[in-house]
């Protein structure tokens, strides 16, 4: 199997993954206007998932300990070591447990988002923004220091899907293209919902909320759904990010990585336009890759830490975009219900007769 | 226990001043202040530069840092607030405008952090200034100046503010187009002129209140993103259109967290104290969810 080299591994997993996560707020934020500061929520879910189920329910399988004392750092390496070994001469089992990580992690962060619809039907703006953050800031501070269920301080090592295809560089090459995979899988799905019927609904409901009410639309049942979704997919990122990486600590996912930059992307892109969240997340990968790469020509011309001239730059990117061009780069255009060639059709009818 | 009971009131007050400036810049500008964590993490700064760098105690460069937090307001407020206000931005709009002025300021502060390490070689990644504060004999206690302080400080603002707020010309009109902007256009007073005073004032307190916290917790650059959450918890506690609620919600909350978690340990064990800033997460998702007008509405019995 080819191995492509890390940095372009890096640029295909770091877009691939902002791509999930930024077109998840997309739904929420840009099609139905929730001010979801608390993306870090479903996303922290997904990776504690990722971290804490599959490994368990194979150990119990193959007879390991599977209790707090999983988690505990002394025995974690030796057993998911084990589970690795297990897992590498098994493919059919691996592909299984790929999946089923996936499913719960979608599961239990469509769970976190009709948890959320609780407060998200009650509060408005500002305050159901500061209440969603704080919600992730929450669940971020147990799994840091409650150690049975990720090992708090010390992290987990998380079981490895991947390992049957190979070690080293192969590895990570399917791993990535996977999540690639997944990514325009999940694009895929938040275009065909932005021309469906609930995909114009929503939209509706942003724009007039009290005229889509009076048409009958169910508006409880609708926010509900969408927080639904959006979780599910962001759950989704997080279990993949926790996968690929193969460890997990609950002190790395922090609302700046996942809410602010995520929020960032979809900003400077065009909220509201799947397309453009993609531009987005795009030109900012690319750009930060680039820093890194460039980092010692960079310092010799900038008397500035590379690692904070990032902080700058994205800062001055959300200023900009709120400033100069709220609407992003690619602004949303209003979908049609039904396909061009067909509404053609019907005007060309009209203008006969 | 009265030495845990003097750091958490010196704690309290920081909390309570840095709520204020949050539900000030809110209800005057609509503006939602996520800033409001690098301000108070550079007024931390400011006192650490300036007690290494001149001398002196860490209590003379307090002004120096309100000074600077007003001069940060007075920027935000120029280079993107007023111009997003004169556009008639949505809140959701503002609130994210500040977050990338935080992240700028975050930026900064870790190059003036480096700059300070390298240069003059001080310990600037992390910092406890706590050792250069006095010790003063409180009740038969050895305790920290500080607790005696901040309290203090915490009342002059208060004071200051209400003398300003219901005194001065300037402070009606200000208070006024809180209020009603509409009616009070109309009877001439300059919105602008609110707004900026909101951002001057606002980062006055933002200054002082880092300032004060570099006396009582340890100093690092992502110190402001640690402990925001715990200023938007006092304020919203408070009831967020309410200065003085705000006061005292912060003021509630950084006892609660302090002395509330002590309480806590006593009863079930130590290993409570991990969880520490989930208190002021909990007590704002509970008040939000319960009684989203906050202290406020409770005080004046249930009306806005």
């Amino acid at each position: 199997m080819i191995e492509l080299p890390p940095v372009v591994l890096q640029v295909i997993v770091n877009f691939s993954i902002g791509l999930i996560v930024a077109t998840s707020l997309n739904i929420e934020v840009g099609f139905l206007g929730i001010p979801q500061f608390g993306r870090l929520l479903a996303v922290i879910a997904g990776a504690i998932v990722a971290a804490a189920l599959p490994g368990r329910i194979l150990a119990a399988y193959l007879g390991l300990p599977w209790g707090a004392e999983y988690a505990y750092h002394l025995y974690n390496f030796g057993i998911v070591a084990r589970i690795n070994d297990f897992l590498a001469s098994n493919p059919a089992i691996s592909i299984g447990v790929l999946i089923l990580t996936l499913v719960l992690a979608a599961a239990i962060g469509g769970v976190i988002g009709y948890l959320c619809a609780y407060p998200a039907l009650r509060l408005k703006e500002a305050y159901l923004g500061i209440t969603l953050l704080a919600f992730g800031d929450l669940l971020m501070n147990i799994a840091w220091n409650y150690d049975p269920l990720v090992g708090g301080t010390t992290g987990v090592w998380v079981v490895d899907p991947f390992r049957f295809v190979g070690a080293g560089g192969t590895r990570f090459t399917f791993s990535a293209l996977f999540i690639l995979a997944v990514a325009i899988v999940v694009f895929i799905y938040a275009e065909l919902l932005a021309r469906s019927p609930f995909g114009r609904v929503l939209k509706a409901v942003r724009d007039a909320e009290v005229a889509a009410g009076v048409y009958g639309k169910d508006i409880v049942g609708i926010r509900t759904q969408t927080l639904i979704i959006g979780g599910a997919i962001a759950a989704t990122a997080g279990a993949l990010w926790a996968l690929f990486t193969g460890s997990m600590k609950a002190y790395t996912y922090t609302r700046l990585t996942w809410t602010f930059w995520p929020w960032a992307f979809m900003m400077l892109g065009g909220t509201g336009n799947n397309l453009g969240v993609l531009l987005g997340v795009l030109l900012y990968t690319v750009a930060r890759t680039a820093i890194i790469l460039y980092k010692e020509a960079l310092s010799t011309v900038i008397p500035i830490s590379p690692e904070w001239l990032e902080y700058i730059m994205i800062g001055l990117v959300v200023v900009a975009v709120v400033l100069f061009r709220p609407q992003g780069i690619i602004p949303e255009k209003p979908t049609l219900a039904l396909p061009k060639s067909r509404v053609k059709a019907i005007a060309e009818s009209l203008e006969k007769s | 226990m009265l030495d845990l009971v003097v750091k958490a009131v010196a704690y309290s007050s920081c909390i309570g001043i840095g709520a204020a400036a949050i539900t000030l810049v809110y209800n005057a500008t609509r503006t939602f202040n996520f800033a409001h964590a690098s301000m108070v993490a550079w007024g931390m700064y400011v006192v650490f530069a300036a007690t290494y760098l001149l001398g002196y105690t860490p209590y003379y460069h307090l002004p120096l840092a309100a000074l600077f937090g007003s001069l940060l307001g007075l920027a935000i407020y120029g280079a993107v607030n007023r111009r997003l206000l004169r556009a008639k931005a949505k809140e959701i709009s503002l609130m994210m405008s500040t977050l990338g002025v935080d992240l700028i300021l975050f930026g900064f502060l870790n190059v003036f952090s480096d700059y300070l390490l390298k240069v003059y070689r001080l310990p600037a990644k992390y910092f406890i200034l706590e050792t250069r504060d006095f010790t003063v004999e409180f009740a038969g206690v050895q305790v920290r100046l500080v607790g005696l302080v901040a309290p203090v400080v915490l009342i002059l603002s208060v004071v200051l503010l209400h003398t300003f707020l219901t005194k001065t010309k300037l402070g009606i009109a200000m208070r006024a187009s809180i209020e009603n902007p509409e009616l009070a256009g109309l009877s001439g007073v300059n919105p602008e002129l609110t707004y900026v005073l909101a951002w001057i004032i606002g980062g006055a307190l933002a200054g002082l209140s880092g300032g004060l916290l570099s006396l009582v917790i340890t100093g690092y650059t992502a110190v402001g993103m640690t402990i925001v959450v715990t200023f938007f918890a006092g304020a919203i506690v408070g009831g967020l259109y309410s200065v003085y609620g705000s006061i005292l919600g912060g003021f509630l909350v950084g006892l609660g967290e302090y002395l509330g978690v002590a309480l806590l340990a006593s009863l079930v064990g130590g290993w409570i104290y991990a969880y520490r800033p989930a208190i002021p997460l909990a007590v704002m998702a509970a008040t939000l969810l319960t009684q989203p007008g906050g202290l406020a509405t409770l005080l004046r019995g249930g009306r806005r």
